[in-house]
């Protein structure tokens, strides 16, 4: 089928190139033809830059839409290339499956010790009958914490490093055997705070059970799931 | 929204940070512009998984070509929003069987007047709205649907349900007239 018929000795026809190359009306092989065109012509690059600002007006129309919130490590890790780390940041359900693996296996959980010690609760440690105590990192992850179980229902947390962002906010979860994620509340990061636990959440506590952080919108994840990146994660461990 | 509250100047400077390799910058420019920019990948792409992979890919050459901004010439809104535009339309493009050439030699335009540039977003709007309004509504109906969703002619054509060429005449006829229209 050729076109040119319609278009041959059509003078018009012909300037209306730039505005249907804006468009992207025409095939790769005549898009990359036209766009070198215009690249070297100043004035086919004025007609092109008339059509971008007009039809600009038009953009508008495109209706913001909230991004998940797991893209933006995607997109450092990509930009910033080798510096942050190669792979993008795994989903919290993504990586679910492979940490209730961790947590049913050894417990291999490297607690800093000055952690602890910033951890250490009012009143009398001694006299409490279980404590237990968990790290929570994520490789590539700024986020870190110290989680500590008093035995008064309380886990104390403290954050080693992180930094709020800006319209997030740090959500903690409990995950225990396979059962979905246990929303534990949205947490600051730059203050200690104590979480007090849920019955729900106490059924099942206990060495083996995960806490996990990740970054939700603000306010926390309005559905009681997790959408964001998991930031901090680890289990908890007898001390 | 985010990007309604944050003006032009400050989307300019945090591109121009961006150009400096600030990542501090680049993390609050998407803060401000991805809401938006999603919005042109999903509904050029009309595919949630589609257009996340095209807002990633969108935001690293927003990172890596920010330098090509110039602050002046086009909002800096409207080339974020053309980048995010022009990625998605060579995905379509890529996707689609390669087609018939129009072999024909580009007419090299007259130098007219040009663009003004410093028109205000609202003024544009109403132009463009009053002479898409000059169009027969299919028509208008048609550009606005090329722009706004990266439509090809053959998809065109069969929304409006008249042959392929047909399709290719009354869209150049109408750009045609809207240059005549925006340029009085």
């Amino acid at each position: 089928m050729s076109t040119s018929d319609d278009f041959g000795e059509d003078f018009e026809g012909r300037n209306a190139l730039v505005a249907e190359y804006v468009l992207g009306l025409l095939s790769t092989s005549e898009h990359e033809r036209i766009g070198r065109l215009i690249e070297n012509d100043q004035n086919l690059r004025a007609e092109r830059d008339f059509w971008v600002s007009r039809f600009a007006a038009l953009n508008q129309e495109y209706e913001e839409t909230p991004v998940p919130g797991h893209i933006y490590a995607a997109i450092e890790a990509r930009a910033f290339g080798d510096v942050v780390r190669s792979r993008p940041m795994a989903s919290f359900w993504d990586s679910l499956l492979v940490w209730r693996g961790i947590a049913a296996g050894a417990l291999a959980v490297a607690v800093a010790a000055v952690g602890f010690n910033l951890l250490q609760p009012a009143g009398d440690v001694s006299s409490l009958t279980t404590q237990l105590v968990a790290a929570l990192e994520e490789e590539g992850s700024p986020v870190k914490f110290v989680a500590l179980y008093d035995g008064s229902g309380n886990v104390r947390l403290t954050a080693l490093s992180g930094e709020t962002v800006p319209d997030k906010d740090f959500e903690l979860w409990a995950i225990q055997g396979g059962n979905n994620p246990i929303s534990m509340g949205v947490i600051p990061v730059n203050e200690r705070s104590a979480v007090s636990i849920a019955p729900e959440v106490m059924e099942g506590w206990g060495e083996g059970s995960v806490l996990a952080i990740t970054l939700e919108e603000k306010g926390g994840s309005p559905d009681g799931n997790p959408h964001g990146p998991i930031v901090a994660k680890g289990a908890v461990t007898k001390i | 929204m985010p990007m309604i509250d944050t003006p032009s100047q400050d989307i300019a400077d945090l591109i121009a940070r961006c150009a400096l390799r600030d990542r501090a910058a680049f993390r609050v420019l998407y803060e401000r512009t991805s809401a938006k920019l999603f919005g042109v990948t999903l509904r050029i792409l009309k595919d949630r998984s589609e257009a996340e992979e095209a807002l990633q890919e969108v935001f690293v050459k927003v990172w890596q070509r920010a330098d090509r901004y110039v602050a002046g010439t086009t909002s800096p809104i409207s080339w974020l929003v053309a980048v995010a535009r022009n990625h998605s339309l060579d995905i379509l493009r890529a996707r689609r069987p390669p087609s018939d050439d129009i072999d024909v030699a580009l007419e090299i335009p007259d130098a007219g007047p040009s663009p003004e540039r410093a028109t205000q977003d609202s003024q544009e709007r109403r132009q463009i709205e009053t002479c898409l309004g000059t169009l027969d509504p299919e028509r208008a109906d048609a550009v606005r649907g090329a722009y706004l969703d990266g439509y090809s002619y053959e998809e065109l054509a069969t929304r409006y349900t008249v042959p392929l060429n047909t399709m290719r005449t009354w869209l150049r006829r109408s750009l045609i007239k809207l240059k005549d229209c925006l340029s009085a």
